[in-house]
């Protein structure tokens, strides 16, 4: 590298630039600390004085063109904006519409993560959620992130998401797209707001809803609540605006009395914050014959004082068709021969439950409300006290122990056939180990207190539980021993089968990362067993999908620990 | 704007006195983006509303890198206080970036 060579390109509005083109070529030459970083490969672009431009390194360029090649697919998409983050989750570039109104420019978004950015909607506790799903390199929609712009105002955007692999299936960042749901979001505040507005949408619900104040006063009522007050001698009905809605429940009397109690008592629970809906199903006489309703109260925090939601919504269709089933219930239990499925117990999905008479199900049903668990949230943290158990319904949750602090394995599996939150009904309130939403769905959630008090009454419910608790004790050991003993192949397929068993789907999403994390193994190996097992044309794992193909095959290609679990499970 | 051969020289007064830097960066190459992160945690560690930061991208202002005698990127300068210094490369040596911003303090 002769600078003499060079000097003649040189720009001569340029050459009493400091400092001159040959002390910029005798630095670079002579191994400078610019040196030492581009052959330490720290180093993007170099600045060519000559040209007055900046020329970049083959790295960089590489880097940047195959950036901007995917961004590009994205473009399609209709949003306000849209980026792309790195593997480390920090934005590397972002582009659309409505980026200038925003207030999210890139020397303000580029190297950050989402969290490192001013939103004041997250605790920590929900970034922590978002951070596990992009450990699992999880799909997520609708983040709804809230912040205050320049002009201070509030704004709201809601931010999608997807990992990016390049050819060889490595992860290589996030894209998404986000799109400013300021709007939307105001408009919902105006219908939480005692407006005309709000009037003219709850006007327009088929539903029967008034808005309490904290006294109880209905403060607003829609046209479908004060049409059937009109008519409608039921409980709680005939309470027009400004009066105490509260008040008249209490004082109901004759039949009317008991269930007028207990719907006080849900909405002075949620008044008071204690739990965030209420539902409560009563009958009524009218003169077309028995009518029922189903009363749910929601609360929500308006300007400062809580206001409770009341809607009252007719089932009575709902109701005849569930006594018609009733009916043939009753018949299919004077045929016992074809009683295949026991009709005195009720059909819902998890298999616990389900397992229940019908009448101790029945009373479990009141402290049992139902939750969308979502991919990455943590449960149970090890050793944090246990304040619900969960039914779960068409959700999977996975128990994991951790060693050394930090590197975690895979224990046990819960989805519908079981229950998380054993240890409360062997006495315990403490978990030990960590349970973690490894598919989003639904569970029925009950509180810890009343758990153990509906347990130390129910003979049928504590039959149910010390046998699934057998379960998942020989579902342990066996994993224990299993992780220990078993080629690496044998046990993806066990694990596999197991969480097909739980999730009752032949597919599934499931990433490298995760499936190493579950079976206590190097990425690597979970690659070379999910290739061997896809070339047997037993699964087909694509981009963290999973699909069985030949069950009777992944069978065989188990060790008989699968075998084992799962005939623990099945005795009655 | 040559660099400081005696960084330690503005260590007194850096608790106090808003720090001025500049960081030149090639858009959202690699380096660039950590070098980006790894300032960022910088200060928010160390210089928490003490610092003013300017991020120069020379792919599209080349003219402002040659003018402040940048030759690679990234590359971090510090403005004020005085003595003026630069640190070049991605910035992961966290003590090369503390000694010449000035900022005293041992970090393991």
């Amino acid at each position: 590298m002769n600078p003499k060579l060079n000097a003649p390109q040189q720009n001569p509005a340029r050459s009493g630039a400091r400092p001159g083109f040959e002390n910029v070529m005798l630095r670079l030459v002579k191994g400078g600390p610019e040196r030492l970083a581009i052959e330490a490969g720290q180093i993007d672009a170099i600045i060519d004085t000559a040209s007055g431009s900046a020329i970049l390194l083959p790295e960089a360029q590489r880097a940047l063109i195959e950036r901007k090649t995917r961004f590009r697919s994205l473009v399609a998409l209709c949003s306000d904006w849209h980026w792309e983050q790195d593997e480390h989750y920090r934005f590397a570039a972002r582009a659309g519409a409505g980026v200038g109104s925003s207030g999210f420019d890139d020397a303000h978004i580029i190297g950050k993560a989402l969290w490192e950015l001013p939103f004041d909607n997250m605790s920590e506790a929900d970034w922590q959620t978002h951070r596990n799903q992009l450990e699992w390199r999880a799909t997520f929609h609708d983040l709804e992130l809230r912040r205050v712009d320049r002009a201070g105002e509030v704004r709201y955007i809601s931010v999608d998401g997807e990992p990016v692999f390049d050819q060889q299936d490595e992860f290589k960042g996030y894209r998404g797209t986000t799109r400013d749901i300021t709007g939307r979001k105001q408009a919902a505040a105006l219908v939480q707001g005692s407006d005309r507005h709000a009037r003219a949408a709850l006007d327009a619900l088929a539903a029967q809803v008034c808005v309490l104040d904290p006294a109880g006063t209905v403060i607003m009522a829609n046209q479908a609540w004060r049409a059937c007050t009109a008519v409608n001698g039921s409980v709680a009905a005939g309470v027009r605006e400004g009066a105490n809605y509260l008040a008249v429940c209490d004082n109901a009397v004759g039949n009317e009395r008991a269930e007028g109690g207990a719907i006080a008592a849900g909405i002075r629970q949620v008044i008071a914050g204690e739990s965030r809906s209420f539902s409560h199903e009563h009958a009524s006489d009218s003169p077309a014959g028995q009518r029922w309703f189903v009363l749910t109260v929601t609360g929500y925090r308006g300007d400062g004082a809580m206001r409770a939601v009341v809607s009252r919504e007719n089932i009575t269709e709902r109701k005849r068709a569930e006594q018609l089933l009733g009916l043939d219930y009753t018949v299919a239990n004077q045929v016992p021969a074809v009683n295949r499925e026991p009709a005195n117990r009720v059909s819902v999905a998890n298999s616990l439950l389900a397992a229940l008479p019908h009448a101790e199900y029945q009373r479990l049903q009141t402290g049992l409300e139902p939750v969308t668990l979502t991919f990455g949230e943590v449960l149970y943290a090890p050793g944090a006290p246990i304040r619900h158990v969960y039914f779960p319904i068409d959700c999977l949750v996975s128990l994991l122990t951790a060693v050394d602090g930090h590197r975690a394995l895979e224990v046990g599996l819960v989805g519908h056939e079981g229950m998380v939150g054993i240890p409360l009904a062997l006495g315990s309130n403490v978990s030990p180990v960590r349970a973690l939403v490894q598919g989003t769905g639904t569970a029925m959630r009950m509180e810890a207190a009343p758990f153990r008090k509906e347990l130390l009454q129910s003979m049928p419910l504590q039959r149910v539980l010390y046998h699934y608790t057998h379960a998942l004790m020989a579902q342990f050991a066996q994993t224990a021993a299993c992780n220990n003993f078993h080629a690496v192949k044998a046990r993806l397929a066990r694990w596999l089968l197991m969480t097909r068993d739980r999730v009752r789907s032949n597919e599934f999403r499931l990433t490298h990362e995760l499936l190493a994390q579950m079976l206590g193994i190097r990425r690597a190996g979970v690659t070379a067993a999910a290739g061997a097992l896809q070339k047997q044309k037993l699964i087909r794992y694509r981009r963290g999908n999973i699909r069985i193909l030949d069950r009777k095959g992944l069978e065989a290609a188990a060790c008989k620990c699968y075998r084992v679990i799962k005939n623990v499970s099945g005795r009655p | 704007m040559s660099r400081s051969r005696n960084p330690d020289k503005a260590s007194g007064t850096a608790a106090t006195t808003v720090v001025v830097m500049r960081l030149y960066i090639a858009g959202s190459a690699p380096n660039s983006i950590q070098a980006i992160a790894n300032l960022e945690a910088i200060c928010r560690e160390h210089l928490k509303g003490i610092h003013k930061l300017e991020i120069v991208d020379i792919l599209e202002q080349p003219q402002r890198a040659m003018a402040d005698g940048v030759l690679v990127t990234p590359s971090l300068t510090k403005v004020s206080p005085l003595p003026a210094a630069n640190v070049v490369g991605n910035l992961n040596d966290k003590n090369k970036v503390l000694l010449a911003l000035g900022i005293k303090g041992k970090v393991a």
